[in-house]
């Protein structure tokens, strides 16, 4: 069942237009600039001298992981993975990439050429353990898990690999449940600089891993600080992500998702009250609750019509009910990178523009 | 001949103004029911003053969106579903009649099948690039399985003769499985099959998006193919005896046969295409009607029609409060709620004789 997730199946190789790619990430480049910036900076860095004792114990949602020397041949599950790896500056020992949503984040077009792609989707089991991997991490649970697309954790335990699911999708989160799992506590970030950090000590980078976590943290309280400032009244919001066909019920961010996090960082009161990662709701449901602020998810996967933003804006203002709708006719919409809502380097970017959205629409 | 019916005629014109008085109450009632319940709570002085409006341009104030909600989503909604059941009915009793068959229903033709290839090559494998919609590419995946059904019955000799109900019904099996066939192998060939569940979800049947072109398309294809049918009462009353028996009462059989199919397969390839392939009520609703008022179609066909609607209907409200906060998908409430009324219905009819 988790195979068939509606929301996450990845963009297939002939629809990412690479003419869009710019377009579509004008917020990146802040995260972008910093990370090149501390990146060339790193190696003057005192603390990076101090390199991961080995060997390293790891127990990854339960699943203890041990690795005796800085591990060499990564294939990365994910887009999320590949680039915490690229950021923390070891693509020289990366044997493969796979699962690719969007297009690279541009400050790792370079890098990203050097490092073999496996598969734009899931990639098969053989595909992976073939390349010799010491280290396979993964964004996603479905992919290496219980129901795991590539292969169990067993699997690849019996080779000797050690797998590893991001926190940020395994702790917390059921993902046997719901199309996209169900969260059985509220995101936290902390899930992600913690994945950022482990996998920089499995990478022995564990400088160059503090280092991205306390860049993110404090873009992040200072996007928080300036949404707190605006000190919006009562104000929620619904995230749209895409729906099978424009007509039919959408699927939207849940209650305890990423999305949900930023929501709340903002002081936004989501409309959705399910737990599931993305449900399926109605558009009466939402319509009724009338949210201040839609945001849309801008992505470039074309895989139902409603993937492609313009076609949701044309949905929302032609439609008899959604037309309706406050933040409709007052033209709060907010447009948000679909990759910016995943747990990635790149959330804090969305929280940014989230809450530069806020403040153009505050009166 | 002609004398002996005349009173018989003129008893069933007298009955029959009452009847259908009766029947469009019943239907209305059932329509405003489907506009009233749904996934949230609109109080019934709203659902009123909003039909109030667009009716008779009373002016009522009402909140928008509330008046959007009943219009656009709950009131065409109840009206497909009412087209579709009955509609779907309707096709389930013609084909029964047609091809002697008990186990007859409007899928039998390859039909629903046939939809389903046709929505997955549009949304698997991007036939039309984005400029045909699922419903599009399930009504021309449904026409071309029907067409091909229909001439590997004809090449088969169907039709006429004792063979030729059962010659449509196999080379229906056939075209069916080859459809079937068609879709998995471009689920599985696609490198990422996650979007499969979103497409079987809505063939399964889905009224969720409906909205008035759906209206528009759902309640001309019923009307028609229940004109046609009615059209044909006698002849269907002949073939119930069979195609030679049909034959000897001087019905031009080949001709009929192909009217009456292909009637169904256009308007049963417009429903699937409108709210996917809804299960059960082709199949059971025209047995339920025939187990109320007996085999004769004149009475039989406008019931099984008319209960086809109400319960589609109902299925649909049902199928948004069983579990707060979801909507069902509605060929699960069909079948789990109509298999124990129709149980019921057998029991009772059994008692009955």
């Amino acid at each position: 069942m988790r195979a068939h997730s509606l929301r996450r199946s990845p963009a297939p190789a002939s629809s990412r237009l690479p003419n869009r790619a710019p377009a579509a990430l004008p917020a990146a480049r802040p995260v972008t600039l910093a990370l090149a910036l501390a990146a060339l900076l790193a190696p003057c860095a005192p603390a990076q001298a101090e390199g991961t004792r080995y060997p390293l114990e790891i127990d990854n949602c339960g699943h203890p992981l041990r690795f005796d020397g800085p591990p060499g041949n990564v294939v990365s599950i994910g887009q999320a993975t590949t680039e915490i790896l690229y950021a923390l500056g070891v693509a020289d020992r990366m044997a493969g990439t796979a699962l690719w949503f969007n297009d690279v984040l541009p400050a790792y077009r370079d890098v990203d050429a050097g490092v073999p792609r496996i598969a734009d989707n899931a990639p098969g089991f053989e595909a992976v353990v073939n390349r010799r991997p010491g280290f396979v991490p993964t964004m996603f649970e479905w992919m290496i898990g219980p129901q795991g697309a590539v292969g169990t954790r067993a699997q690849f335990a019996d080779l000797g690999i050690p797998a590893y699911v991001m926190p940020t999708d395994c702790e917390a989160k059921d993902n046997l449940t719901g199309s996209d799992g169900t969260r059985s506590a509220d995101f936290d970030v902390a899930t992600l600089y913690r994945s950022i950090e482990e996998m920089a000590a499995i990478m022995d980078r564990p400088a160059r891993g503090a280092e991205i976590v306390a860049d993110l943290k404090a873009r992040a309280a200072a996007a928080v600080g300036r949404a707190q400032a605006l000190s919006l009244p009562d104000a929620s919001a619904v995230v749209w992500f895409s729906s099978a066909d424009l007509d039919l019920d959408p699927f939207v961010a849940g209650q305890r998702g990423i999305p949900a996090w930023m929501m709340r960082q903002l002081g936004l009161r989501n409309v959705v009250q399910s737990d599931e990662e993305w449900p399926t709701v109605g558009w009466e449901t939402i319509a009724r609750a009338d949210p201040s602020v839609i945001v849309l998810a801008r992505m470039d996967r074309r895989r139902f019509p409603a993937d492609d933003v313009d076609k949701k804006l044309a949905f929302l203002a032609s439609d008899p009910v959604t037309r309706e709708m406050t933040a409709v006719r007052e033209g709060r919409i907010v447009i948000l990178d679909a990759q910016q809502m995943e747990a990635s380097i790149r959330v804090v970017d969305g929280l940014e523009t989230l809450t530069a959205a806020m403040q153009t629409l505050a009166p | 001949m002609t004398l002996a019916l005349a009173p018989a005629a003129a008893r069933r014109r007298r009955g029959i103004a009452p009847r259908v008085l009766a029947a469009a109450l019943v239907l209305a009632l059932a329509l405003i029911g489907g506009i009233c319940i749904g996934e949230t709570r609109i109080p019934p002085a709203t659902v009123l003053a909003v039909l109030a409006n667009r009716l008779f341009d009373a002016g009522l104030p009402v909140d928008p969106i509330d008046a959007g909600i009943i219009w656009s989503y709950r009131l065409t909604r109840a009206l497909v579903a009412a087209g579709c059941g009955a509609g779907l009915a309707t096709c389930g009793a013609i084909l029964q009649a047609l091809l002697r068959n008990p186990l007859a229903d409007p899928y039998l033709l390859g039909i629903s099948a046939g939809a389903s290839t046709g929505a997955v090559l549009v949304a698997l494998a991007g036939l039309g690039a984005g400029a045909v919609s699922m419903s599009a590419g399930a009504f021309a995946g449904a026409l071309a399985a029907f067409a091909l059904v229909a001439a590997l019955a004809r090449a088969a000799g169907g039709g006429a003769g004792p063979r030729g109900a059962g010659v449509i019904i196999l080379a229906g099996i056939a075209g069916s499985q080859l459809f079937h066939a068609l879709t998995t192998f471009l689920i599985a060939r696609s490198a990422s099959a996650e979007q499969a569940r979103g497409i079987l979800f809505w063939l399964m049947g889905n009224l969720s998006g409906v909205r008035w072109p759906d209206v528009a398309l759902a309640l001309p294809a019923a009307g028609l193919v229940l004109i046609v049918a009615l059209g044909h009462l006698r002849t269907l009353d002949a073939f119930t005896f069979g195609a030679d028996s049909a034959a000897a009462l001087g019905v031009p059989v080949r001709r009929v046969q192909a009217t009456l199919i292909l009637a169904t397969a256009l308007a049963t390839a417009a429903l699937v295409s409108v709210t996917g392939a809804i299960g059960f009520v082709g199949l059971v609703i025209p047995h339920a009607a025939r187990l109320l008022v007996g085999p004769r179609h004149g009475r039989m066909l406008p019931l099984a029609a008319l209960i086809g609607a109400v319960f589609l209907i109902a299925a649909d409200v049902l199928s948004r409060i069983i579990v707060p906060g979801q909507v069902l998908p509605i060929g699960v409430v069909t079948a789990l709620v109509g298999a124990p009324a129709f149980a019921l219905i057998l029991i009772r009819g059994r008692c009955a004789r």
